[in-house]
């Protein structure tokens, strides 16, 4: 037996002093004895300190090593559901809304036959492309979709094939239940879910996308409706008027708003052709822009009414004024002259009415270039217009001569979006409050302190007395709907073509407000290249047009927008004018 | 008296366990209860806004003109047809006599013929006198 074996043996069968001394400390440990309490506790702290310290390694290691296996579902689930908010009418009415989608996923890694996995799901989902498929299937990716959005019965199918690292997440989809009707100012969202135009591009711009990006858990009711200025109603009217319109005169293309003239909400905003929100892809197509706040037109006649109210408000002319426009102007190789003139001699309501572009120019020309040029900056017709959409820069000349103040002053050389126009326009009528128009729910108050005084309120009355003049007696009797009391003005602008101004191709404009006393509504009609039509006599210029549908929207709005009807005239509709209306002569 | 103590301390030791153990499964349960009521109200959530989007696709103005042109005889407003204020809606014509109109409408309004003593024989109808 070696030393080692023995030694072993001694350790089986230890000598009974030992026992008893192993005994003998149990009993210690175990007795309550106040001298070996201080060693017990000392025991039992490292006891707990160990446990302490096992329980604090297996938190770091949790925290350090599960975050990547946890981060791959997190990502998949981050990008299947992107609630976004309702989006309301003025009213309360549903524009835009989440429902609820199934889409399907499949994880690579986990795919036991890759082969059968395509073929399986090709069946169930026939309008896959397979090989498309399978060259996903094929990538060493942790997550990729199949198909998003399938229907009840296809999951079923798909959950039925029983395939191993197939599965389902369910998604949002966005939806526009009243289709057309409000396209261009709805936008559109992609397949995840994010704004690509429109309202729904406005919203991710503003606050969705960072609280998205800061991981805050984003449910549908944590998610305020975001409420428009628009209404629905009125909305669909117009559309449906402008549609009508666009097929009668065989036009390109149409456009039209109503705006309130006090807050400067878009209360109805179309431009045709459009687009169904509820398929994305066509909202970027170039024919559907929106031509209210994307495209830049010269707008014409319109612009007269900014040049008026300036030589109105600047004091170079009032309203009895009389201008020679008997002869045409003439710049260089350029004439200037009217389409329809009676008399040599006017009054500026008669320019107004007449539409004289050699009256209203020779009025600019009273304020000056540099006059005319400020006034023009302060109408916000030099800059891009900031609303909730995207709106486009204007055009006009940098160089600015004498020459582009007379054709601006009736609204040639010059292109802005018509909706910047309205604007504008809305100011004039307005008691002179320069408001940048939204599209979102705003108060009378809200507006005026953010508006900017563009002329004087005696001003704005004058020029609404000239509207309704022209309305009455003028250029604008297409749209004097029997009792609203309208106020209007045409526009009609030879289109460009291949750097001449085309006799016969107009962008026309019609520019209405209601009631012309105490303005309530701004209706701006525009058609591009609209055609004469058996009616029309021949004619393709705005009254013919653009103002025969104006009349129509006003007709058939007013009493939904709760504008009352008046059969017998305002006693005093303008109190500081002092020639009635009806007394004074076209 | 020690020793009781000590066993009274250890059954109050393996009581409070117990009841720890009986709360964090009762927690557990209600938390999964909580859970699912949760879903049952995310789920009903959306079904009210499916619901509310299905309802407005409906009742989208564009759809119910294309079927108020197909199957309604409407004609659009007239502006004559607004009133703006109680003052502006036309009278109430008087009804009157309510019972002498319904009387009249019978063909019961004439006046009634009382027989008299003497002209007895005019009762008859004069057509059968004729010769």
């Amino acid at each position: 037996m070696t030393d080692a074996a023995r030694h072993a043996m001694a350790k089986d069968a230890p000598p009974p002093r030992r026992i008893g001394r192993i005994a003998r400390m149990l009993g210690n440990l175990l007795r309550m004895h106040v001298d070996k309490t201080s060693a017990r506790i000392l025991l039992v702290a490292l006891a707990f300190g160990a446990v302490y310290v096992a329980i604090m390694g297996r938190l770091v290691e949790i925290g350090l090593t599960s975050q990547e296996q946890a981060s791959a579902h997190r990502a998949s689930e981050v990008v299947a559901s992107n609630p976004r908010p309702d989006i309301i009418d003025r009213n309360g009415e549903v524009l835009a809304t989440d429902v609820q989608a199934v889409s399907v996923f499949a994880e690579p890694n986990k795919l036991v036959d890759k082969d059968e996995a395509v073929e399986l799901i090709s069946s169930v989902l026939p309008d896959l492309d397979a090989r498309a498929l399978r060259e996903k299937f094929s990538k060493r990716k942790g997550f990729v979709w199949v198909k998003r959005d399938i229907t009840k019965a296809q999951r079923d199918e798909i959950y039925h094939l029983g395939l191993p690292g197939v599965g389902f997440l369910d998604e949002k989809r966005r939806i526009y239940p009243n289709g057309n009707a409000a396209a261009h100012i709805l936008g559109a969202v992609n397949t995840d879910n994010i704004g690509i135009a429109g309202i729904e591009k406005y919203i991710d711009s503003h606050g969705l996308e960072a609280l998205r990006d800061a991981g805050l858990p984003l449910t549908a009711d944590s998610l305020k409706p975001v409420q428009l200025a628009l209404d629905l109603r009125a909305q669909h009217a117009l559309r449906d008027e402008l549609e009508k319109g666009l097929e009668h005169y065989k036009a390109k293309a149409g456009g039209g708003a109503i705006m309130d003239v006090n807050t400067g909400e878009v209360i109805a905003m179309a431009s045709l052709p459009d687009f169904d929100p509820n398929q994305p892809a066509d909202a970027l197509k170039p024919e559907n822009i929106n031509r209210m706040t994307v495209g830049v037109f010269e707008m014409g006649s319109t612009y007269k009414a900014l040049t008026t109210a300036m030589a109105l408000d600047a004091g170079k002319i009032n309203l009895n004024t009389t201008i020679n426009v008997g002869s045409n102007l003439r710049y260089g190789r350029f004439t200037i002259h009217d389409y329809h003139r009676s008399h040599p001699i006017m009054t500026v309501p008669q320019i107004f009415g007449h539409s004289s572009n050699i009256g209203t120019a020779k009025e600019a020309l009273m304020v000056g270039v540099e006059g005319h040029k400020a006034f023009l900056k302060k109408a916000g017709q030099f800059d891009r217009m900031r609303t909730e959409l995207e709106s486009a820069e204007p055009l006009y000349p940098k160089h600015w001569v004498e020459l582009n103040t007379v054709t601006a002053a009736f609204g040639q050389g010059m292109a802005v979006a018509p909706l910047q126009a309205a604007m504008a326009v809305c100011a004039v009528v307005n008691g002179g409050h320069l408001e940048t128009p939204t599209f979102l729910k705003r108060t009378e108050e809200e507006a005026l302190a953010k508006s900017t005084q563009l002329i004087k309120p005696i001003t704005s009355e004058q020029m609404r007395y000239i509207l309704r003049f022209n309305a009455d007696k003028g250029s604008g009797k297409a749209a004097n709907a029997a009792g609203y009391y309208v106020g209007a003005k045409t526009g009609t602008a030879a289109k460009i073509i291949h750097g001449h101004y085309s006799p016969n191709k107009n962008f026309t404009t019609f520019t209405a407000i209601v009631p012309a006393d105490k303005p309530k509504y701004l209706v701006l009609i525009v058609y591009d290249e609209p055609q004469a039509v058996p009616g029309t006599y021949g004619f393709t210029t705005a009254a013919w047009n653009a103002g025969a549908v104006a009349g129509k929207v006003i007709d058939r709005l007013a009493p939904i927008l709760g504008v009352p009807p008046r059969f017998d005239p305002p006693l005093r509709p303008f109190p500081d004018v002092p020639i009635s209306v009806t007394d004074l002569k076209m | 008296m020690i020793r009781l103590l000590n066993l009274a301390a250890i059954c109050c030791l393996i009581g409070s366990a117990l009841y720890a153990y009986h709360i964090k499964y009762d927690t557990l349960y209600d938390t999964e209860e909580a859970a699912k009521l949760q879903r049952q109200v995310e789920a009903e959530r959306l079904a009210i806004s499916t619901l509310k989007g299905e309802w407005q696709a409906v009742t989208a103005p564009a759809r119910v003109q294309v079927l108020a042109d197909k199957y309604l005889d409407l004609v659009p407003l007239n502006v004559r047809q607004t009133a703006v204020s109680a003052a502006d809606l036309p009278r109430k014509e008087a009804e009157g006599d309510e019972i002498g109109q319904k009387l009249e409408a019978l063909g019961l309004g004439e006046p009634t013929m009382t027989p008299t003593s003497k002209g007895a024989g005019s009762a008859t109808p004069a057509g059968g006198r004729k010769p």
